[in-house]
């Protein structure tokens, strides 16, 4: 129960602070927005949707798709 | 508890069941693939995309992002408690992810009605295009969650002996499968351009 309400708060923090980082135009931006956005998606999966209890299987596989996906976003955005 | 988690470490059975999770799998694929496919073309209309995105509302988007999550909180918290036979508590946690999922659509509703009043349409260039694909589609999985939702609170009302904690465990994946869409679809949509 803790575990969830500390992950929601961290969730929010991160939400708001993508948002305004967003906002300062630099080289870093791209890719502080997509790992905060890699974050918050780790935290839904692996604690509101209990991953962390499940099968390697399933994690490796998540975060597989997540890594590959924020990966291709950071070679195409120039 | 012990049996639960027992269960969840065997490869066939993820939070949820496996079945739930080959369509997470595959809805994040999906929508992985046409959010690749939105910056690749993004980076031959910069100016485009760029004056498009910042026709965007962030503020909403970052509300509606905060209430799904929020969403997506009550239903963990309600998945827990009906773990512990706590069904009374578990209702009231199940409603409470549905008030969250009303609030996002009705807030996109808000949010479309600006955009078409505004004349920025599905057709009005390739950045709209990939703005009402993708949200649309996610929209629909919000209803389709939504739905799920409101079939398992009533049947926690009218026969809570009935309910399979597996059936709940999968409808709850499928509504945090809209979070984790969403999540992907918000900085692309919103932030990036």
């Amino acid at each position: 129960m803790k575990g969830i309400t500390i992950t929601l708060v961290s969730l929010l923090m991160l939400t708001l602070i993508s948002v305004v980082f967003s906002n300062y135009a630099n080289g870093y931006m791209v890719f502080g927005i997509m790992v905060l956005a890699a974050l918050k998606f780790v935290g839904i999966s692996f604690y509101f949707m209990e991953l962390k209890k499940a099968h390697s299987f399933w994690k490796f596989g998540l975060l597989l798709f997540l890594i590959l996906f924020v990966a291709l976003v950071l070679l195409f955005v120039k | 508890m012990e049996n639960i988690i027992a269960k969840s470490k065997s490869i066939y059975y993820p939070p949820g069941g496996i079945l739930i999770w080959i369509i997470i799998f595959l809805e994040l694929i999906t929508f992985g693939i046409a959010l690749i496919a939105m910056v690749f073309y993004g980076q031959d209309e910069l100016e485009i995309f760029h004056t498009s995105r910042l026709q965007l509302n962030t503020t909403i988007g970052t509300i509606n992002t905060l209430f799904l999550i929020t969403s997506g909180y009550f239903m963990a918290q309600s998945v827990s408690c009906l773990r512990k036979g706590q069904k009374e508590k578990s209702s009231l946690l199940l409603k409470l992810t549905i008030l969250g999922g009303l609030l996002f659509l009705g807030l996109k509703t808000i949010e479309y009605y600006f955009k078409i009043e505004a004349g920025l349409t599905v057709g009005y260039n390739t950045f709209f295009t990939f703005y009402w694909m993708l949200t649309l589609f996610h929209v629909i999985h919000v209803i389709v969650g939504l739905v799920i939702l409101t079939s398992v609170l009533v049947g926690l009302r009218k026969n809570p002996a009935k309910v399979a904690m597996e059936d709940v465990e999968a409808s709850a994946a499928f509504w945090h499968m809209c979070d984790l869409i969403w999540l992907l679809l918000f900085p692309v949509i919103y932030l990036l351009f």
